[in-house]
């Protein structure tokens, strides 16, 4: 053994010490609530996503003649495939869920004021990039939702003024869904912006690594306690114990709901009633309100001013007396997502 | 002993044709990569970018003697996409009849002919046309889209469309008939 170690030893010259400087970033100790260790959630999530996708993508054939079919092989014929594109599906669910409760957990506690706001709008950039992974991930299965999904996406990218033609054409690979389109979601789905997403999540942790997690001290706790606690093995052991969580949940849901097929793409008819996945209901009922440029641009607004929003509340800090204005307006805007998300929820049209 | 790099060049001692030389290299340096990386980049979203339109063809819809004004018919594009045309005069000519697209103005889905209403319904974001496909109702009335026409031409006492001809297959790979319905 001993000499294995001295051959790695001279091949991989570790410090041992700067290793463990490196793996054991003190962990400020509010950590140990669940409610404040969720960044690590959809981290997790990620991972479990990128294993069932490579397995479901020995399988899945990008094309519309036989995307379908291979996807409906997956689900009925190869062993525990079912399994695994259940896990998929479901995973993505809860990723999305972790991560709007993360970004709602960073909002409220204020964890993007100075000097975080460039690590609040990395993060916003994670948000995106993980809906746009589960848009182009629906599209895939070519039942009806994905064709008329994707159709509606594209053509929302078009109502963009100047280089929404451009946008809609280099994501369709045509002027309308055509033969070429399946394969640009699938490359953009698995492999575009994965890639993104895993560069994404290094920058995010980078620069929480350089800041340190912001700390909090609560009212109940002892302030004789010390700050934090040591990331190897006590946060690693929360984290592996979140991922077992997890994983039973996953399959639970997988085995209680698995995915289904839905009613195969039909390029000529529109079902009567149509639904996006439900992270989506909130922008499919504003574009029932609105007419397609207004919607669009409003949702941009939307999206632009959360990720200027640390620079918004300093500006509205330091010029007014409403130091917390930014709950109330994070609480007002929570209850509008929800009140839309409902509302297309419980109606047909 | 070998020759210094830092030993002053007798003909350049203050330096300036050093620094001319280390600028002008630098300068080089970026715009070699500036422009080898920038053609490959263009080349990819070239690449990346359709090569042509999408695929259009004049196709025959019916001989104007069977189609009397006030009627409809509803034609089939090859790319199995229903269009309805109506006759409305009687000029002989292609501006007589109206040929309606079913795809919604708004945001691209196929809509339907609710004859109940009297009415087009888009079921993605309730868009609502009239017979003649203007809008009536929801976000294509609140900006002001009506279904799309296609083109049209009468010659020799025959009408014909103008269709785009490429097809996606259904997601069971079942086939669509064609043509005239």
């Amino acid at each position: 053994m001993n000499s294995l170690g001295s051959w790695l030893g001279q091949r991989l010259p570790l410090d041992k010490l700067d290793l463990r400087e490196l793996t054991n970033e003190p962990v400020p100790y509010h950590l140990k609530r669940w409610w404040f260790a969720l960044g690590g959630t959809p981290a997790y999530l990620f991972v479990v996503q990128i294993v069932t996708g490579i397995l479901l993508a020995f399988y899945y054939q990008p094309a519309p003649s036989t995307a379908y079919n291979s996807v409906r092989y997956i689900t009925e014929e190869a062993s525990y495939g079912w399994y695994i594109r259940s896990m998929h599906k479901w995973g993505a669910t809860l990723m999305i869920a972790a991560v709007v409760l993360h970004q709602m957990r960073v909002y409220f506690t204020g964890a993007y004021r100075k000097p975080r706001e460039i690590n609040w709008m990395v993060g916003m950039l994670l948000l995106i990039c993980t809906l746009m992974i589960g848009f182009t991930g629906y599209s895939l299965v070519f039942e009806q939702l994905s064709y008329w999904g994707a159709t509606v996406g594209a053509n929302i990218a078009d109502a963009v003024p100047v280089v929404g033609g451009l946008a809609k054409r280099m994501l369709l690979g045509g002027d309308r869904y055509n033969a070429n389109t399946l394969a640009r979601f699938y490359i953009i789905h698995a492999a575009v912006l994965p890639v993104t997403l895993a560069a994404l999540v290094a920058t995010h942790i980078a620069i929480i690594r350089l800041q340190g997690v912001s700390e909090m001290q609560f009212k109940d706790e002892d302030p004789s306690r010390p700050r934090s606690f040591n990331f190897f093995p006590d946060h690693l052991y929360t984290e592996l114990i979140m991922g077992l969580a997890l994983m039973i949940l996953l399959s639970a849901l997988a085995t209680i709901a698995p995915a289904e097929m839905g009613p195969p793409a039909d390029p000529l008819s529109t079902p009567e009633v149509i639904k996006p996945e439900w992270f989506f209901y909130v922008a499919f009922r504003w574009l029932k309100l609105f007419s397609g440029s207004a919607a669009v641009l409003s949702m941009g607004a939307v999206v632009a001013l959360m990720f200027g929003w640390p620079f918004i509340d300093a500006f509205i800090r330091r010029r007014s007396r409403f130091q917390e204005a930014s709950v109330w307006i994070g609480i007002l805007g929570v209850l509008a997502i929800l009140g839309l998300t409902v509302w297309e929820a419980l109606v047909a049209h | 002993m070998a020759q210094q790099e830092t030993e002053t060049d007798p003909h350049d001692l203050d330096g300036s044709r050093r620094r001319f030389l280390v600028g002008s290299s630098r300068l080089a340096m970026l715009a070699g990569l500036v422009a080898g990386y920038g053609a490959f980049g263009r080349i990819a979203a070239r690449f990346l970018y359709p090569a042509h339109a999408e695929p259009r063809q004049w196709q025959f819809v019916a001989d104007l003697k069977r189609l009397h004004t006030g009627e409809s018919l509803r034609y089939v594009a090859p790319t199995g996409e229903p269009v309805a045309i109506t006759r409305r005069g009687n000029r002989g000519d292609s501006s007589d009849f109206v040929a309606l697209s079913s795809t919604c103005p708004h945001l691209g889905c196929q809509v339907h002919w609710q004859a109940q209403e009297d009415r087009f319904f888009c079921p993605c974001h309730n868009g609502v046309f009239d017979p003649s496909g203007k809008a009536t109702a929801g976000p294509p009335a609140d900006a002001g889209q009506s279904l799309a026409r296609y083109p049209l031409k009468v010659e020799r006492g025959l009408l014909f469309i103008e269709v785009p001809v490429e097809r996606v297959v259904r997601g069971d790979g079942r086939p669509r008939a064609g043509g005239r319905a």
